[in-house]
């Protein structure tokens, strides 16, 4: 149906057409025109998302485990090239990504009165910077996408954020900042490795190259001690993203401060980068150094999940509530990832889908209920029931979704990382289940407090249910909750052939015991 | 004394011709009502023209030979820094006409300033003699003393002069002594008879060579204003004419820069193990302070003299990695730094021009809505100077770092990193003032003088362009390379 996606660089087509689309707003568009700007900008992510869903059908489950690569010399003296592709993990966070993007722009129509022509722009270009981040196969391409996508982000929350806009704007910037140039000191070392050398360490003599299958191949020749330092490096990087405990500190701040389509993508798509990082890099490049630095990762998520669970407890305000639950939810993620095991992986990367959807809408959701009252503390509300019955419901199922209720989504990716861990060690699984605990009753205690009890606050006497607009963005999220909890078949079966590979590369044991791996040159699909 | 074909004396036709351009500009500024900043800028930007083409004429007759017995020499090296220079010169004059005929100084004396400083850069460049590269550097810091103090009736310009020229003249006097010792142990002023000297020398006469090549190395950080020897920048930065700010911040850098690698990697290559411990100090100090120092400032002129202090610690840690890819990313990273920096002083200029403003960061206060494509572009400056992507400026950075870790200074790129993550809360202290903070002044900047918004947006492009599509000049820089033993 959709074959004629493979004659054209579509991924690059996804990419830039939001950045198009922000140049046209910047050079076409007259700033008074508010709203042609914010329909048109709509159009753009909403056809970027029309353009991407042809990718889910056309992506081969038994194919190469990179698809729909494109590669163009970009500057050949120094081995750098311009390398996009897709496996299944990639795939659902780029799918994750335009329709979060049009989730967002749409649900700042009202929320955003000012300035308007800047953040239409803004959102554009930030949609531009996650997606060549998730589709990057060359580490140098993919670290400029990583940091040109701060810059945006950065002005989205100075300029449309709350009182402390200006301190969290630079301190995201800052943090993220610091730790994406130690990265870049890994991905240099890894770059010298692969060619001549480096610190007095003999290099593998390869031609030089940032390409990241061809790291893949060498990881398990680097000797352990710089993939020890190299690891480290990626993980400040990527730790930071994620954020794991403790380098959590700035998470709050931003999604408090930013502006609700802002907190959407930070939590939806922008922490993804961290735990893709780990999946894209850190496993399957650095074996050694994953294994010797194990009981670290595995004890920083362990910590991060029950202390961002008990932060949301004591939480006032929704939206900080939310955020520290980020904070226990990515330290899920990173629990199943560093099960180093099928089921975790399966399940870790799962969760950050599960995560994008249902944070999402929550952030969502709490900037539907700001919009009509201008207050995100619980305190000030109570019996909202009576009063939103539609936005009730669907707040309810977001909450159970995110707790982890079967039948919704939540609880196929935690069961799954649950099962990984396990297999493992038991006692990981038993400190996961305790933060489930503590996750359900935040949740559910914030959830009483505002729509149970009587509404005794005069001013939500004249709060209006969800309009139109809002039902629009926030259904397909809680059709996807729905679809993952009843039916993750189709998005475990992405997932199989990239946590395979993965396993196998970061599992010496396993690796043993099953086929020895395939080239990444078979498995790279020729770029046609 | 060997003897010099005359004819030989037809390579130095370039800086002959810029020196001869200058001095036929202050003369027809002496003749009547002198000349108007308009027509001495035509004339400065012809000249430095005329001086490109005959330049790249001059060197495509037999490059990488030493010419006038050794004096000078004509490599892809040389060639690739005079072009540089030249297009520096060329955006300064840019940068100056309207400022100059603003200020009511004579122009044409200026302007002939800016050409005979530029002629001793260019020899610079070339200078394959410690006697010549001497002379060569003095020509052009004379001039430029001059022209930091050429605003005579205002006091900073006045202070920042004299500053410049006592630590100025000192600084030359401690590289002249460290050459003078390097002379007496070696018996030789070529750059390339010292290195052959130096291994024999080095056991008769260790305790002189050492104090030497210390000194020489002392002179030339306080040319490239390497902390600690930086103390001259700030105040001679805040006090000069802005233009002449940017020229000292670039061309003066970028020469001196020049004849620093030269004289490393030429001269004293043996000495190398000695020199990188130290550069490699130098280096990390200059980072750190001048990043540490660049946030309390309150003042963008004196900002961006620490933030181009910290830019001489990067360019170090290229200097430091003695290979080709910290040489090729040096010529690169210079490129954009001096594009990078013509284009924000080319702001600070555009802002100036009523009295002081542009100097504070409130003046650039609501910015984006004055003035958006200016803003804009003063962003894009802001993101390349802190090194972020796509911008020639990051690309260069990237480099410079890997340069070092490459060559197993892994602690100098750490530094360099986290410091060049650091300078983004000062850079962005202009970019919060252009788009968060309102200001009073809602009228939008006044772009009446088209030739520096076109500079202004000439820079900004290129450093985009080469953050996009950096091969051109990386493959120009790669093979603009100095022989390494």
């Amino acid at each position: 149906m959709f074959d004629w996606i493979h004659n054209l660089p579509i991924l690059s087509i996804v990419t830039y057409l939001p950045l198009v689309g922000a140049l046209l707003i910047i050079f076409v568009m007259k700033k008074e025109n508010g709203e042609g700007i914010k329909r048109f900008a709509t159009f753009v992510a909403l056809l970027d998302l029309v353009i991407s869903l042809p990718l889910w059908f056309e992506f081969d489950r038994d194919g190469a485990l990179f698809q729909f690569t494109e590669t163009a010399s970009w500057i050949p003296s120094l081995g750098v090239e311009y390398r996009f592709g897709i496996d299944g993990i990639a795939l659902l966070l780029v799918l994750l990504t335009t329709l979060l993007g049009v989730i967002a722009i749409l649900s700042s129509w009202t929320a955003v009165k000012e300035r308007q022509k800047e953040y239409y722009v803004f959102m554009l270009m930030l949609q531009t910077g996650m997606l060549g981040v998730f589709m990057a196969l060359d580490f140098f391409l993919f670290y400029v996408f990583w940091e040109v996508m701060l810059v945006p982000m950065y002005f989205l929350i100075g300029i449309w954020g709350g009182a402390r806009k200006l301190y969290a704007a630079i301190k995201f910037f800052l943090y993220t900042l610091v730790g994406s140039v130690l990265m870049l000191l890994g991905i240099l070392a890894l770059y010298f490795y692969n060619s001549t050398g480096l610190l007095g360490i003999e290099g593998l003599g390869n031609e030089r190259t940032f390409d990241i299958l061809k790291f893949h191949e060498i990881g398990a020749q680097i000797p352990s001690d710089l993939q020890w330092w190299i690891f480290l490096a990626f993980f400040v990087g990527f730790a930071i993203k994620v954020p794991m405990f403790p380098f959590h500190t700035w998470l709050p701040d931003a999604h408090v401060e930013a502006p609700t389509a802002g907190s959407v993508i930070l939590a939806g798509v922008l922490l993804k980068m961290g735990t893709y990082g780990f999946v894209r890099f850190s496993l399957p490049i650095l074996p050694e150094g994953t294994q010797a630095l194990l009981p670290w990762m595995v004890g920083l998520s362990l910590v991060g999940i029950v202390y961002g669970g008990l932060c949301a407890m004591a939480q006032k305000d929704m939206k900080k509530l939310v955020a520290y639950s980020s904070v226990s939810h990515l330290g899920f993620v990173m629990l199943g990832i560093f099960a180093l095991n099928s089921a975790g992986l399966n399940g870790g990367i799962l969760q950050m889908i599960n995560h994008g959807l249902s944070t999402g809408a929550l952030f969502l959701l709490v900037g539907v209920i700001y919009e009509r009252r201008h207050t995100r503390m619980i305190s000030e509300y109570g019996g909202l029931s009576a009063k939103m019955p539609l936005f009730a419901t669907i707040f309810l199922i977001i909450t159970l979704s995110s707790i982890g209720l079967p039948t919704l989504n939540g609880f196929v990716g935690e069961f799954t990382i649950l099962v990984g861990a396990f297999n493992r060690t038991w006692w990981w699984a038993l400190v996961g289940a305790l933060g489930i605990v503590i996750g359900a009753a935040y949740m559910l205690w914030m959830f009483q407090r505002v729509f149970f009890g009587p509404l005794n606050n005069p001013e939500n006497e004249n709060l209006e249910d969800l309009n139109k607009r809002e039902l629009l963005y926030l259904m397909p999220l809680v059709i996807l909750c729905f679809w993952i909890g009843l039916y993750p078949k189709p998005f475990f079966e992405v997932l199989e052939k990239p946590v395979d590979y993965i396993v196998r590369k970061v599992d010496p044991d396993y690796a043993a015991n099953v086929a020895t791996l395939p080239a990444a040159a078979e498995l790279t699909e020729a770029a046609e | 004394m060997p003897q010099i074909p005359l004819q030989e004396f037809w390579y130095l036709l370039p800086e002959g011709f810029l020196l001869v351009a200058g001095m036929v500009l202050l003369i027809g500024s002496s003749v009547g009502k002198g000349v108007s900043s308009r027509s001495a800028t035509m004339f400065s930007l012809a000249a430095v023209a005329a001086t490109a083409v005959l330049v790249l004429w001059v060197a495509s007759d037999g490059p990488g030979r030493p010419i006038l017995a050794g004096m000078f020499v004509l490599d892809n090296y040389a060639v690739y820094w005079k072009i540089l220079l030249l297009g520096a010169t060329a955006l300064t004059a840019v940068l100056s006409c309207r400022f100059v005929e603003e200020s009511g100084y004579r122009a044409g004396e200026f302007f002939s300033l800016l050409l005979t400083a530029t002629t001793g850069m260019l020899l610079m460049a070339g200078g394959f003699n410690l006697l010549s590269i001497w002379i060569s550097l003095e020509l052009m810091a004379l001039s430029s003393y001059i022209l930091a103090g050429y605003f005579k009736f205002e006091t900073r310009s006045n202070e920042a002069a004299l500053k410049y020229f006592v630590l100025g003249a000192l600084s030359s006097g401690i590289l002249l002594y460290g050459m003078s010792l390097l002379y007496g142990a070696t018996g030789e002023l070529g750059l390339v008879e010292i290195a052959t000297a130096l291994p024999e020398a080095a056991k008769t006469a260790p305790t002189l060579i050492a104090i030497g090549w210390l000194m020489m190395a002392i002179g030339l950080f306080f040319k490239v204003s390497a902390v600690p020897f930086h103390v001259w920048t700030p105040d001679v930065y805040v006090g000069s004419p802005t233009p002449v700010t940017a020229f000292l911040a670039v061309g003066s850098k970028a020469a001196s820069f020049a004849v620093l690698v030269r004289i490393f990697y030429q001269a004293i290559p043996a000495l190398a193990q000695d020199w990188q411990i130290i550069t490699a100090a130098v280096a990390a100090v200059t980072m750190i302070w001048g990043n540490l120092a660049a946030l309390t400032q309150n003042n963008v002129k004196r900002m961006l003299a620490y933030s181009s202090i910290g830019h001489a610690g990067y360019i170090l840690m290229g200097v430091l990695a003695m290979s080709d890819d910290g040489l090729w990313a040096i010529l690169f990273y210079t490129a954009a730094y001096a594009l990078i920096t013509l284009g924000t002083f080319g702001t600070v200029i555009l802002l100036e021009r009523k009295e002081y403003a542009g100097e504070t960061y409130e003046d650039y206060a609501g910015l984006a809505r004055r003035a958006p494509y200016l803003a804009a572009m003063m962003l894009l400056f802001m993101l390349a100077l802190t090194g972020i992507p796509p911008t020639g400026g990051f690309f260069g950075k990237v480099y410079l770092f890997a340069a070092a870790v490459e060559a197993g200074w892994t602690w100098v790129a750490v530094v360099g990193v986290l410091t060049s993550a650091l300078s983004l809360y000062y850079y962005f202290g202009i970019v919060v003032q252009m788009y968060f903070k309102e200001s009073d002044e809602t009228t939008p900047v006044p772009l009446q003088e088209p030739v520096l918004a076109a500079a202004i947006g000439f820079c900004a492009l290129v450093t985009l362009l080469l953050g996009i599509l950096p091969g051109p000049l990386v493959d120009l820089a790669m093979s603009s390379l100095l022989p390494l033993p």
